[in-house]
């Protein structure tokens, strides 16, 4: 028995910390880990016995790159429990500053992150030498979409302005137009991007996942919708749990998710989009196909096609809202705290954020649950890797390393998010 | 424009960036030695505060002849130690790196800019060396103590920056 073993210990351009083991036996691939030894960050149990309206400000810090995506599912879950509906002007705020989000979010991970994989370099700061206009691109991406943050939330990284019913104070016209002549401007640089990661070499790989994101009746999905997969799952987000469970695995301080009696699905830019694509504006359908996409993408490594797409949508989006903004007369609508459960599912840059809180008569947190992106998407992952790696066993080892660290970056996972960092090994036997 | 004017080299353009989170113990120095220098530089040298993403600094600084960063560096037992990088002479230690591979850290900017070609010709860091970065907490004596002397250096370090 031929035994191979291949090790790397620092998984870059990912966010957070953890490994990866791959176990060769007689030139086959026997098993693919993903391991997140980042010890567990116990927010669900931190959170017990706080009030409701300190958890919008404890869940953003979870992530400091997508904070906004924490902050709304669980200000949707504490409205949805306590029997309010925020809309109108409010809520358009809501999706505005979820624009800004996605918008620094993608353009962080598609021109610093995942870029340098399919150019050969080994970071965004060789590539800029070489790829100066797209990273000068990306940088005024990521600034836009942080200045629109800013605007809204306070400030880019952890937000200090959001708040079950509304805002704690909301922008004036006159504050939001700075913003909209940025993104004006950075509508056509993220076409410019969507056009240079077209042009990228794609491996010829596809997968047939499970796809689940929100689909909204009239929106491309960002903070309101229901459940759906291209297997048939069309449920409120009160439901998830029907559907879908989470399981402990030895390997790994993240829970792994699945759709109950089938198995590894998968969330983020590719499910959006694939069951969503009718729900894009024509600008951005004529974009898609411009790049050689379709409908529906099953290649993960076009999965940064895809992101740059959804950067031209928000800003499309954002600058719809803005252009239609009025303030609104309340910065945030009264709320009373009643025993109850209440849910929340939104549509972070990763994918779906999952919240359910159970409140008392005083809206403190008695139990709370978090489903991030990253730990619903292990289990794809590792289905990737496996099918990525077999058809490469016999190459060479840093070959090898480095198909798998771009297969697991074409997910962008949010190791951090999760549970942090990966150390990459392979076992031939 | 008289002859003398036409001549005259153009203005030295100088900023000073203090990085760090100021609800975070002795990461608040930059943002410290930032509002000690209150009124002590050149109206024409801005004196700004970074509490997010360095990355964004990049746009800011570019254009500038010479750049001055304040932040905080890793414990490594003597807080309050400061530390003066001149980047002409070498690259910034790897624990002024970035601490988090959620975002890019200010050596990682500097070489992003460098390569675009964004970087200012002149680059001194002055780093203090932290006892902690608990969320919340005030700065600790060691460092709070470093922030007027940092501040005073730095008042002679534009003077001089401006009379190369």
């Amino acid at each position: 028995m031929a035994t191979r073993t291949i090790r790397v210990d620092l998984l870059t351009r990912v966010e957070g910390e953890g490994a990866l083991d791959l176990q060769v036996i007689d030139g086959q691939v026997a098993s693919v880990q993903l391991n997140i030894f980042e010890p567990p960050r116990l927010f669900e149990a931190l959170l017990r016995g706080r009030s409701y309206a300190e958890t919008p400000d404890i869940v953003a810090r979870i992530c400091g790159i997508c904070p906004i995506a924490y902050q709304m599912s669980a200000v949707h879950a504490i409205e949805n429990a306590f029997g309010i509906a925020v809309e109108g002007p409010l809520r358009a705020l809501r999706r505005l500053i979820y624009c800004g989000e996605w918008i620094e979010s993608h353009a962080l991970h598609v021109v610093m992150l995942h870029a340098p994989d399919f150019l050969g370099f080994p970071d965004a700061i060789q590539m800029a030498r070489e790829h100066g206009e797209a990273v000068r691109s990306g940088l005024a991406l990521k600034k836009a979409g942080n200045e629109l943050m800013r605007a809204i939330g306070g400030r880019e990284i952890h937000p200090v302005n959001v708040k079950a019913g509304g805002f704690y104070r909301a922008p004036s016209r006159a504050q939001l137009a700075p913003v909209e002549q940025s993104l004006a401007r950075a509508r056509e640089l993220a076409v410019g991007l969507v056009r240079w990661v077209a042009g990228f070499r794609f491996p010829p790989f596809e997968r047939d996942y499970e796809f689940v994101a929100l689909r909204h009746p009239d929106e491309y999905p960002i903070d309101q919708g229901r459940l759906v997969s291209n297997r048939g799952i069309d449920i409120d987000i009160a439901d998830y749990e029907t559907q879908f469970e989470e399981r402990q695995v030895a390997h790994s301080t993240a829970l792994h998710s699945a759709v109950r009696r089938r198995g590894a699905y998968l969330v983020g830019p590719l499910a959006r989009y694939a069951l969503n694509f009718d729900r894009l504006p024509a600008s951005v359908q004529t974009l898609a196909s411009q790049s050689g996409l379709g409908a529906v993408c099953r290649n993960p490594f076009q999965s940064i096609v895809v992101r740059a797409l959804e950067i031209v949508y928000a800003c499309e989006e954002a600058l719809r809202l803005i252009a239609a903004y009025e303030p609104p007369p309340l910065a945030a609508l009264p709320l009373a705290p009643r025993a109850g459960t209440g849910f929340g599912c939104t549509e972070a840059p990763r994918g779906i954020c999952w919240h359910r809180y159970d409140f008392d008569a005083e809206g403190t947190i008695r139990a709370v649950r978090i489903v991030p992106p990253t730990s619903q998407n292990q289990p794809s992952i590792e289905a990737d890797l496996a099918a990525v790696a077999a058809p490469i066993v016999d190459q060479s080892d840093e070959f090898l390393r480095n198909s798998c660290e771009q297969a697991i970056r074409n997910h962008d996972p949010c190791i951090s998010c999760a549970a942090h960092f990966l150390k990459l090994s392979v076992h031939r036997t | 424009m008289t002859g003398a004017a036409a001549r005259a080299p153009a203005p030295c353009k100088l900023l000073v960036v203090g990085i760090g989170n100021p609800d975070r113990g002795d990461d608040a120095f930059g943002a410290l030695v930032v509002q000690a220098l209150d009124g002590r530089l050149p109206s024409d040298v801005p004196a700004i505060e970074c509490r997010g993403d360095v990355l964004g600094l990049i746009e800011d600084w570019s254009g500038c002849d010479g750049l001055v960063c304040i932040d905080a560096a890793a414990p490594l037992g003597s807080p309050g130690r400061i530390l003066r990088i001149d980047l002409d002479t070498g690259p910034l230690p790897g624990d002024l790196s970035g601490m988090s591979s959620h975002e890019f850290g200010l050596a990682q900017a500097i070489g992003l800019a460098r390569s675009l070609e964004l970087a200012p010709r002149r680059i001194i860091v002055y780093a203090v060396e932290a006892g902690s970065f608990g969320g919340g907490a005030p700065p600790s004596p060691a460092v709070a103590a470093a922030v007027p002397i940092v501040a005073d250096r730095i008042v002679i370090e534009i003077q001089r920056l401006r009379d190369l």
